[in-house]
């Protein structure tokens, strides 16, 4: 009992920890995705709307940028800018977009971010769960069957492509050459949106191809590193120990090795989390996938700062909060916090 | 110095346990092959081919055109041996400054420890789980129109986060051994100690980490031209991509024109992997038992 309590207090420590990265994260980025516009010479707003007007763009303009000095008090003093961008940042404001003059920043985002948040959830539970059985299985048999060794170097070679490479190689496949994916966006033009069975296939179709070119890479990893755990796990006392009194097989891999296995691999999850977004945002505008990556590319291409800007800020707020949140999951998957709180 | 042997192999010893391993003398071979290749183009391939026009366009490989035209006209054999050197270039420089960075902050954190450890931890913690892909979207969509070098000092700017964090741990395990406590007993300086002590030590571990911030690189690099925010003047294996997506060589069945950036990246990043894991084994005793 002692050795669980103290486990607990290590536990909180570590947790109060993370969220201080958390914070520390969030509030560096701010400052970051602040500070970086106005290192550039010149009022960026109005540098970016001069731009926008030389190419014959936005009637409101005039309208935007005295609008946008007023709110953001572009003409006070760095500090104050400072300030009250943070003010408008936890007010929710990001400002308007400048290609679609008078949209909020905030109302693109919130269209955007259902198709990102579902296709990268999916996509990272289907190959984190998938890669790490195989990998247990794999690394537990692996030397004695030579079919399941195969898998290994065909993990490797799978695993150093970037997501949106291989989206193009399966676009040109299953959707150019074999026409049975379709080639892009994330539902038919002209479909009926509403909950039926037919608009629910329509939108899997569509996802289908995105989703397969991240999950087979990340599958990839997740098999590979939960197979050199499990192979290192192998050698352990505890683990020949079960096997000299006799334990079933099945039962030492899933109840014991595989078990202990899980929290470096989901150590793995937070550590790459940030890369699987990366990777997922480009492989949006490969498919023309309209989340997150598909409208800051349209923003690059509109010379839209404000829609880019914000649109960094959520993915980092929400990449940030998912490393905290399966940091916080860490007592359900080790066995040695949660015996003890079922044990009080 | 005899305790040194007992605990790890003599930096000198390195060299030739690289030399045994197969994936990394694979991995050196293909990247290697790669640099020839595109070598080879420069000095062979008319540099008339790189501008829009002068040669019939959508022409797929066959005589006269090795790798076939794109859509304007262009070669797409003399644009390989523009965009190798250049995705190259942007790896090794970004490579090298975030691995420097990384190798100072690492030290720094581990040796001191402290203060400073903490807070270069955080710093490390932070940099790590923002995906630095949207710091380097920000800088060049503030910059717009970047050439290949400022690409490569950005992406390097964010690339030291990982090796600090590696370099860390390291020198935190081995500033307890033996050796350096003698060191520090016989009263050399902190500095001395790190350079002279601990550095020869960790020089397959910078290398693989070096290799792996060069994979990084190239890919921040693929992701940023595919973005739209390369190099618009110049050719990267990036914007070669970027420039076959936006003129349809998909839907147009131009294969030739993505085919041979997409493979040549695949290529690429399989190379430098298995130069990355064969440096990991050669610096790492027990990975090399697990795999014999």
């Amino acid at each position: 009992m002692q050795y669980g309590l103290e486990l607990m207090k290590a536990y909180l420590k570590f947790l109060g920890e993370r969220f201080a990265i958390l914070v520390a994260t969030v509030f560096i980025s701010v400052t970051v995705v602040f500070f970086v516009p106005r290192l550039v010479p010149g009022d960026p707003v109005t540098a970016i709307f001069m731009r926008l007007v030389s190419v014959g763009g936005s009637r409101g303009a005039p309208l935007l940028v005295a609008e946008y000095r007023r709110i953001f008090g572009l003409d006070q003093s760095l500090w104050d800018q400072y300030v009250s961008f943070l003010r408008e940042l936890l007010r929710g404001n990001l400002g308007y977009s400048i290609a679609s003059f008078p949209s909020h920043v905030t109302d693109l985002l919130r269209i955007s971010l259902p198709w990102t948040l579902g296709l990268l959830t999916v996509t990272t539970i289907i190959s984190w769960v998938l890669g790490s059985i195989l990998g247990a299985v794999v690394g537990w048999r692996g030397r004695k069957s030579r079919v399941l060794q195969m898998l290994v170097p065909v993990a490797l070679v799978v695993y150093t492509i970037p997501y949106y490479i291989l989206a193009l190689i399966l676009v040109f496949l299953f959707a150019f050459y074999w026409r049975i994916f379709p080639l892009s966006g994330a539902f038919s033009v002209g479909v009926v949106r509403e909950f039926s069975l037919s608009f629910a296939m329509d939108i899997l179709r569509h996802a289908a191809l995105p989703g397969l070119s991240i999950v087979l890479v990340s599958l990839g990893w997740w098999f590979l590193s939960m197979r050199s755990l499990i192979t290192t796990l192998k050698g352990e006392d505890y683990i020949q120990y079960a096997e000299a009194m006799g334990l079933k097989e099945r039962r030492i891999l899933w109840g014991y090795a595989f078990r202990n296995a899980l929290l470096p691999q989901a150590t793995g999850l937070a550590i790459s989390f940030g890369h699987i977004v990366s990777g997922a945002l480009v492989t949006e505008v490969i498919f023309a996938y309209p989340g997150l990556g598909w409208l800051i590319f349209n923003a690059i291409k509109g010379l839209d700062f404000p829609v880019i800007q914000g649109g960094i800020l959520l993915i980092i707020f929400s990449v940030a909060l998912a490393n905290f949140v399966i940091d916080i999951a860490y007592p359900l998957i080790d066995p040695r916090i949660r015996y003890e709180r079922a044990g009080r | 110095m005899t305790v040194i042997a007992a605990e790890q192999p003599e930096p000198r010893r390195y060299r030739s346990l690289l030399l045994e391993n197969r994936k990394f003398l694979t991995g050196m071979i293909i990247v290697l092959t790669l640099i020839v290749l595109s070598a080879v183009g420069t000095y062979w391939l008319e540099t008339g081919g790189r501008t829009s026009g002068s040669l019939p366009a959508r022409q797929p490989p066959g005589e006269g055109m090795l790798l076939g035209t794109d859509a304007l006209g262009r070669s797409i054999a003399s644009q390989m041996s523009e965009a190798m050197p250049n995705s190259l270039q942007i790896g090794l420089i970004a490579a090298s400054l975030g691995t420097l960075i990384g190798a100072l902050v690492g030290f720094a954190s581990g040796y001191f420890g402290k203060a400073v450890d903490a807070l270069l931890r955080v710093l490390i913690d932070v940099f790590l789980s923002v995906p630095s892909l949207l710091f380097l979207i920000l800088i060049a969509s503030v910059l717009r129109g970047v050439g290949v070098q400022t690409m490569a000092l950005i992406i390097g700017l964010f690339a030291w986060a990982w090796p600090a964090r590696q370099v860390r741990a390291q020198v935190l395990s081995l500033k307890e051994r033996a050796f350096v406590q003698i060191a520090r007993l016989s009263g050399m300086s902190g500095l001395e100690i790190i350079f002279r002590e601990l550095m020869p030590h960790m020089l397959p571990w910078l290398g693989a980490n070096f290799v792996n911030a060069f994979i990084a690189a190239v890919l921040a690099e693929s992701g940023l031209s595919i973005l739209g925010l390369g190099p618009q003047q110049e050719m990267t294996l990036g914007m070669m991509i970027y420039w076959s997506l936006s003129y349809g060589a998909i839907l147009q069945n131009l294969w030739w024109w993505w085919v041979t950036p997409v493979f040549t990246l695949i290529a690429l990043f399989l190379a430098l992997y298995l130069i990355h894991i064969g440096l990991e084994e050669v610096s790492n005793p027990r990975l090399r038992r697990q795999e014999a």
